[in-house]
């Protein structure tokens, strides 16, 4: 079962007085109000920002120094707009479609391993869990498309479901590779694996960055790199809401926070999809060749805490820089191209990675490249 | 008893509920992916992780999503109201209510063969993890029945692509 809430314990644990439940929902909120709406309006200003930069223009620069609060007041525009529904609309999913991305993403925020000390819960099947999670996201924008009432939200709505449907195999059999090496679906295992130190004798579980065990996992992790663009419905992925044809496709007919709900759950949702990659195949919280808790002398856990958060944030907001990187670069795919990159592209290459890692494992006893070059292990 | 599981509980009798008697089949199938997130719920409080996770994915991820796009893709599919079928009823009724009682009572029957456990071994149960156990199942004493049902799913597969290829 789970072990529930590893956050909320250590709350528990340090000042008492409210039952764990109390706990469990003031980390939910933390993480939701701290992590990711923080996030969610910060990248908005940000891919202007870069968008910006790469068109040769300035961006907005207006509101606050260098533009910093356009989030906040695009935030204010929203909430002041007329809350519109469709009249032929269906007022019930119109409500409730956007809440599912919205939990979707979110929810996955949980299990992000920000630091070996600061997991909200590092659950024994991690990953199972935000593949699981995440899939809310399709339901969302399928129903919130039928609910519009409009030919073009159903026709993104259709595309989004099933891209995110196709592409969800690719991505979980290029998590495989990892699951193999590790024997564990519990994130803050699958990281903690990855360290490596060139002070000092390393355990024999140690084995650097998964993207570097062996040349098969190198490659799941641009699988899982291009299955999340396409689940996250970024360019060169973006056919569910292909301006030149369907408007805006889903989200056309919501205006004001829906909508703005529907942008923040994507932004969440990338995030979610670039951590993923950082902690599953670039190291997580783990500087390259340096452990911070083996330089002879102990730090202050809080201390700890800190640099290794900014060390998996930095790592995972680059990533989030590639996303918004090749938006500016790849023009969108045909809606046949899409399909047939899924079945016929990446899951095959997905099924060789499985197959070339569990060959590996069993050519070189688990080894990963590093143990074997520095003779570790 | 745990109040979560308790919530749960309820969230999936009463969608399923909705799901048996709601007259909009879309409103229906949307209800019947909360009964399949209770039953996942269900699934975690029994100790039973892995398939927790399993049943989300598959079930929300997939069954549901292929019932939406079945719904929206059959014009006729929308438009039926629980009114119009309610004198084709009898049958299904009558099916229904035999296979229910025969799972309810094969399901009676096992809960009694059960050896009787302390409240400390289910609590321990519950706390262990099952990914690996079921993995080992899988591919240890179940290797058989595991392989026969990849074939099975394998065939299943190269029917849909005949099926579907253009001509």
């Amino acid at each position: 079962m789970v072990q529930s809430a590893q956050f909320a314990h250590s709350l528990e644990g340090w000042f008492g007085f409210l039952p764990l439940w109390g706990w469990a929902a003031i980390s939910a909120f933390i993480v939701i109000y701290f992590l990711a709406l923080p996030f969610g309006g910060l990248a908005t200003y940000i891919e202007r920002k870069i968008a910006a930069d790469m068109q040769d223009r300035i961006g907005p620069n207006r509101v606050g120094p260098i533009g910093l609060f356009q989030f906040a007041a695009d935030a204010i525009k929203m909430l002041s707009k007329e809350d519109f529904i469709p009249k032929g609309g269906d007022r019930f999913l119109f409500n409730l479609a956007p809440l599912f991305v919205v939990v979707g993403s979110c929810t996955a925020f949980a299990v992000l391993p920000l630091s070996k000390y600061l997991i909200g819960a590092d659950v024994n099947i991690g990953v199972i869990f935000i593949l699981a999670v995440t899939t809310l996201i399709a339901p969302g924008l399928l129903l919130g498309s039928w609910a519009s009432e409009n030919k073009w939200s159903l026709l993104g709505g259709l595309r989004a479901a099933s891209q995110i449907v196709s592409y969800e195999i690719p991505v979980a059999l290029s998590i495989l590779p990892v699951v193999l090496i590790s024997g564990s679906l519990q994130i803050g295992t699958i990281v903690e694996q990855q360290g490596w130190t060139v002070f000092g004798e390393n355990p024999a579980t140690y084995h650097f960055w998964n993207a570097f065990h062996n040349p098969f996992t190198f490659f799941s992790m641009f699988l899982l790199f291009v299955g999340g663009l396409a689940e996250t419905n970024r360019i060169p992925f973006d056919l569910p809401e292909a301006e030149s044809e369907l408007v805006s496709g889903f989200n056309t007919e919501f205006s004001g926070m829906r909508f703005g709900l529907y942008a923040l759950g994507e932004f969440c949702d990338v995030f979610v999809m670039s951590a993923m990659v950082t902690a599953l195949f670039l190291g997580g919280w783990h500087i390259p060749f340096l452990d911070i808790e083996k330089l002879g002398f102990a730090l202050p856990t809080g201390l700890v805490a800190f640099i290794q958060f900014h060390v998996f944030m930095i790592k995972t907001l680059l990533v989030v820089f590639v996303v918004m990187w090749l938006r500016w670069t790849l023009p969108r795919l045909r809606v046949d191209q899409l399909m047939g990159m899924c079945w016929k592209g990446l899951l095959p290459l997905a099924f060789f990675n499985v197959l070339g890692t569990a060959l590996w494992m069993w050519a070189f006893k688990g080894q990963s490249l590093m143990q074997l070059l520095m003779g570790h292990g | 008893m745990n109040k979560v599981l308790l919530l749960a509980q309820i969230l999936t009798v009463a969608s399923a509920i909705v799901v048996g008697f709601h007259p909009n089949i879309l409103y229906a199938s949307v209800f019947l992916l909360f009964t399949f997130c209770g039953v996942a719920v269900m699934f975690l409080y029994a100790g039973a992780d892995f398939l927790a996770g399993a049943q989300v994915i598959i079930y929300v991820g997939g069954v549901t999503i292929l019932i939406l796009f079945a719904i929206m893709l059959t014009q006729w599919l929308y438009k039926i109201k629980l009114a119009d079928i309610r004198n084709k009823m009898v049958l299904p009724g009558v099916l229904a209510t035999i296979i229910g009682a025969f799972l309810y009572r094969a399901l009676h029957q096992m809960v009694l063969s059960l050896p009787p456990q302390t409240p400390e071994a289910l609590e321990k149960f519950s706390t262990t993890p099952k990914t690996a156990l079921i993995g080992q199942a899988l591919l240890g004493s179940y290797l058989l029945p595991f392989e026969a049902i990849t074939i099975l799913l394998l065939g299943a597969m190269v029917g849909a692509v005949w099926l579907a290829r253009p001509e």
